[in-house]
C-alpha cells in the first residue's frame, strides 16, 4: 500500500493573534511557563505548568507549596484537583 | 517540548503513570496520605493500599503570634482505603528522576 | 419588546477596561479585563488581589491571571475597586 506523499498536507493555520484574551488563549500561552496557582484555601503552588484540562485540573512540575509566604513542601510533579483552584497567574512574562 | 518529553498531555496522565506506585495525597481538613495507588477515576476517587494517614491539628493559643500554635500530629495506618474524589486537593507521584 | 441586554453582554462591553471582582468569600480583585468565557472564568491583567484575613488586610499584585469563575459573586465594571472611593 503506497503512502501518500506528505507534501500534500494542508498549510498549517496562521498563528492566532495573542491579543485575544479568552481563558483558552491565556492557557495556551502559559503552558510551559512558571505560574502561581492559588487555591481557595489561600495556599499557593509555584511551579512550571505542564498541562491542564477543562475542569482546571492542573499538572505542575518543580512545584513549591507556599503557606503564608513560607515554603512548606516541594514536589517533582503535582496533580491539583481543579475545584480547589482560585486562580492561575503568570509568574514570568508571557 | 517540555510536555512531550515527560509524556504528559493532560493532568490525569500524571495519575495514570503513578499506578502501583507510592503517592502522596493532600486532602481537605489538613489530612495527608501516603499509599500505593491501585485505581482512580475521573472524580479522583482513589483506591490506596498500605496507607499512612497524617492529620495535623494546630491549636492556636489566644494571642499567640502567627504560626506559633502548638502542632499535634496524629498518624495511623490502613491496609486498604477508598478516598472520595471531592476531598482531594493534590496528588504527587514519586519523583520521576 | 424593549431592548434587552444580557448580563454577560454588559461584561463583554467591559473588555479592555478596569473591573472590580468580588468573590463569595472575603476576597476581591481589580484588573483590566482581557476576556472571559461562559463560566465567567476571567482573564485579568495588572491585577491587585485584596484579602481580609484575621491578621488584617493584604494586597497582592499579579501579572496576567486566569480567575476561576466558580467563586465569583459580583462584578463592578469600570471600577478601581476598594481604592476608588
Amino acid at each position: 500500500m503506497p503512502r501518500r506523499p506528505t507534501s500534500s498536507r494542508p498549510h498549517p493555520p496562521p498563528p492566532l493573534p495573542t491579543t485575544t484574551g479568552s481563558p483558552t488563549d491565556f492557557l495556551k500561552g502559559v503552558v510551559g511557563k512558571r505560574v502561581v496557582v492559588r487555591l481557595t484555601s489561600g495556599v499557593d503552588y509555584r511551579g512550571v505548568l505542564s498541562c491542564l484540562d477543562g475542569y482546571m485540573n492542573i499538572a505542575l512540575e518543580q512545584t513549591e507549596e507556599h503557606v503564608n509566604g513560607a515554603v512548606t513542601n516541594r514536589y517533582g510533579d503535582a496533580f491539583i484537583r481543579g475545584n480547589n483552584v482560585l486562580y492561575i497567574s503568570a509568574a514570568e512574562p508571557l | 517540548m517540555d510536555s512531550a518529553s515527560s509524556g504528559i498531555q493532560e493532568p490525569f496522565d500524571l495519575i495514570r503513570l503513578s499506578l502501583s506506585e507510592r503517592v502522596f495525597v493532600k486532602l481537605r481538613g489538613d489530612r495527608e496520605l501516603s499509599g500505593v495507588l491501585h485505581a482512580y477515576d475521573g472524580h479522583m476517587n482513589l483506591i490506596l493500599s498500605d496507607v499512612e494517614e497524617t492529620i495535623v491539628i494546630v491549636d492556636h493559643a489566644e494571642g499567640a503570634p502567627e504560626g506559633q500554635g502548638t502542632v499535634n500530629i496524629a498518624k495511623r495506618k490502613m491496609e486498604m482505603l477508598f478516598v472520595r474524589g471531592d476531598g482531594v486537593i493534590l496528588v504527587s507521584p514519586p519523583s520521576r528522576t | 419588546m424593549a431592548s434587552q441586554i444580557l448580563p454577560l453582554e454588559l461584561i463583554d462591553r467591559c473588555i479592555g477596561s478596569r473591573i472590580w471582582v468580588i468573590m463569595k468569600s472575603e476576597r476581591e480583585f481589580t484588573g483590566t479585563l482581557l476576556g472571559f468565557d461562559d463560566f465567567v472564568n476571567m482573564v485579568l491583567e495588572d491585577v491587585i488581589e485584596y484579602e481580609t484575613t484575621p491578621q488584617g488586610k493584604k494586597e497582592t499584585k499579579l501579572a496576567q491571571t486566569l480567575l476561576n469563575g466558580n467563586n465569583i459573586c459580583m462584578l463592578i465594571p469600570g471600577s478601581n475597586g476598594p481604592d476608588d472611593s
